[in-house]
């Protein structure tokens, strides 16, 4: 995982739009707690922006009634929510114990080496970006490589060649 | 002592309190279990794994000391192999990305890391690829510097916002070795009492900017006092120093715990008053405005008084019960007209139902006891045909009384006080005298807790006592044990109280004496 504290802010107050506004009320019933609210609004900005901004974040706090700190906790710790714009290709690669062992590194390192991207960042033309993240639950055929939310098992550098070269 | 059980630790029998977990009842018996989350105000989260222990009777081989409670019979392991490999092991990790850098870091002496390591851990590192970089120095508000790099992610400052103060500025953020303390951006602390933060840290993760390079924690001595930051008497440590060839200076308050009184914290602003008491004194005695002799400025600040035929006598909320009695006594003495105003001292609507009380003085309760009057009009009264004021370091007059300033101005004053300020300035005699800080005595918080508290601070030329300079002034009740039967005069709940043994944590005047007095 990169250190994922840094916030990128739009310098725009933000608010759910009006479809995402009902179903953020919409779904507050179904929970015994407003902060059982925090994931559900952060997937509901992601769907309404592609990504989270550090003012979606205090938003979400104060909509529900919660610490800024705490909404900031949960965005960071789950890798799925972006925390700035990602490129066209989203790539994870799992840095868990089974993908480290069998060469997670040597694909991390390839990507840094010929796309110019470390985990955490944006190639320059927007194409890629790339995230470290936590077990992905394919440990038996680690390293695992998900693009775009599908998963690549198995994976090492020539794989993931042929795979970069097919995508738009 | 409450109930208790007797259990077994390492195949001893010991007996502790009932009711509490394995930490704190062997604690007070001696017995040290290492912990780095665990605090009894903010209770057991289990994250740290250093306070794991053995149970002989089947559970699972190791569990956590902190959520354990103590029962009869319980046949608990700390010194098995296994516990030290643990031990070790969480050491070992705790470490990986730990700076390592104790000789620049505030903490050390005082810090849980470095305790342990000596105790538990002694080995080299083996770690052979880069560590983690965070963020240091970081801003947190308040006065609060963070240095992530230090941290063990015990979560204790988290979980002070969010369970005690319910302002939850701090938070985790990011996971497993990225994992971090901050605040939100733009949402900085931003409580009174954020400095518990640095107290609570077991480590060297939260400074004081206040504090941090002034003074190692091991030169530091510790001395219990009150807080005369206001009326709720906050018990603390007066942590000081007389460095080689300067005075004995304080280099901060810290929280001393007292359940009757404030429990394991104190607020900022009282925690930040011990500047006053290195700063602004008054050192030298003034007769006229010009620096004089002490002894030649006690003489004529008692002929003044001898010769005047009505001396006002103003004392302040602050001074110890001791102090009050024997200026209360000068008064009866000198016929003289005994005015306790201090409206000055309260701050209306400051107070947060908790801590911080409204009236910045520690001592308003112990006035109000000795019947003596806090009203203006008294206080004005007594002025107008006076011709003479004496001031018993009360501070803080003229914002609350302006009208009342000029009608001082006109007036012979000795000034009595620790601290520079206008009224020294202005008085015909200023003679300089100690501060909470050196002397000792007894105060009665807002809730009628009685304290008592003992000297601190040995300055390398020390301002005489309040006490002192009454007797010289010609008060015939300044001897302690004289002080002491007409305190248990004046307090019925002290009454056949034998003072040496009296509480540390203090005595509740509105309960019944037999209460607290132990056999």
């Amino acid at each position: 995982m990169s250190n994922r504290a840094h916030l990128t802010f739009t310098g725009k107050p933000f608010q759910f739009d009006a479809e995402r506004d009902a179903e953020f009320e919409y779904l507050v019933k179904r929970y015994p707690t407003r902060e059982s609210m925090i994931l559900p609004a952060l997937w509901l900005t992601q769907e309404q922006e592609g990504w989270v901004p550090g003012e979606a974040i205090a938003y979400i706090a104060d909509r529900i009634g919660t610490f800024a700190s705490q909404v900031y906790e949960a965005a960071t710790f789950y890798t799925m929510y972006h925390l700035h714009p990602v490129g066209r290709n989203h790539i994870c690669i799992c840095r868990t114990l089974s993908c480290w062992l069998r060469g997670k590194q040597e694909i991390v390192d390839y990507l840094a080496g010929e796309i110019g991207i470390r985990p955490g960042e944006v190639s320059e033309d927007g194409r890629f970006s790339l995230e470290e993240v936590e077990c992905l639950g394919h440990c038996g055929t680690a390293p695992v490589v998900q693009v775009n939310g599908e998963f690549h098992e198995n994976m090492d550098v020539e794989k993931l060649k042929q795979l970069l070269a097919g995508l738009p | 002592m409450a109930e208790t059980v007797k259990l077994f630790v390492n195949g001893q029998e010991v007996e502790v309190e009932s009711g509490k977990n394995l930490i704190d009842a062997l604690k007070v018996v001696g017995i040290e279990i290492p912990h780095f989350c665990y605090h009894p105000a903010l209770g057991a989260d289990g994250n740290c794994r250093m306070c794991l222990v053995g149970i002989e009777d089947g559970r699972p081989p190791l569990v956590p000391a902190c959520k354990t409670p103590v029962s009869e019979g319980l046949k608990v392991q700390l010194d098995a192999e296994k516990i030290r490999k643990i031990q070790h092991d969480v050491m070992e990790l705790e470490l990986i990305n730990h700076p390592i850098d104790c000789p620049v870091c505030d903490q050390a002496g005082e810090c849980a890391l470095q305790d342990y390591y000596m105790t538990y851990d002694h080995q080299a590192s083996r770690m052979r690829v880069p560590q983690v970089v965070k963020e240091k120095k970081l801003d947190f508000g308040c006065g609060v510097v963070h240095d992530q790099e230090r941290c063990v992610l015990c979560a204790r400052c988290v979980r002070f916002t969010r369970l005690i103060t319910k302002t939850g500025e701090l938070g985790i953020v990011n996971r497993s070795d990225e994992a971090r303390v901050t605040v939100f951006p733009g949402r900085q602390l931003d409580n009174r009492y954020a400095l518990n933060v640095v107290d609570l840290c077991p480590v060297g993760a939260m400074t004081s900017r206040d504090f941090r390079f002034k003074q190692r924690a091991w030169f530091l001595k510790r001395s219990p006092s009150i807080c005369h930051g206001c009326s709720m008497g906050c018990n603390i440590f007066i942590d000081h120093n007389r460095e080689k060839g300067g005075d004995d200076l304080i280099y901060r308050f810290r929280p001393r715990h007292n359940a009757l009184v404030n429990g394991y914290f104190i607020c900022d602003e009282g925690r930040l008053t011990y500047h006053q008491e290195n700063e602004g004194r008054l050192a030298t005695a003034m007769v006229d405005g010009k620096d004089s002799p002490l002894d030649q400025a006690i003489e004529m600040a008692r002929r003044k008084l001898e010769n005047a035929r009505k001396p006002v006598f103003l004392l302040s909320p602050n001074c110890s019960l001791e102090q009050m009695l024997a200026i209360r006594a000068l008064a009866e003495s000198r016929k003289a007209r005994l005015s306790g105003f201090s409206d000055a001292y309260i701050k209306n609507g400051d107070g947060d139902g908790w801590l911080i009380q409204d009236d910045k003085s520690a001592n308003r309760a112990g006035l109000e006891l000795l019947g003596i009057d806090t009203a203006r009009e008294g206080f004005a009264q007594a002025l107008e045909d006076a011709d003479l004021l004496v001031n018993f370091n009360s501070m803080r007059i003229v914002p609350a009384a302006a009208e009342l300033a000029g009608k001082i101005a006109g007036l012979t004053t000795i000034a009595i006080s620790s601290h520079n300020g206008p009224l020294t300035r202005q008085a015909a005699v200023a003679l300089p005298v100690s501060s909470y800080s050196e002397y000792g005595g007894m105060v009665i918080n807002t809730n009628h807790i009685l304290q008592r508290f003992a000297p601190a601070v040995i300055k390398n030329q020390p301002a005489p006592d309040m006490l002192d300079l009454l007797r010289q002034l010609g008060c015939t009740l300044t001897e302690r044990t004289d002080l002491g039967k007409a305190m248990q005069q004046a307090i019925p709940a002290l009454a056949g109280t034998d003072m040496s043994a009296f509480p540390a944590e203090g005595l509740n005047l509105k309960e019944k004496e037999t209460d607290h007095v132990t056999a």
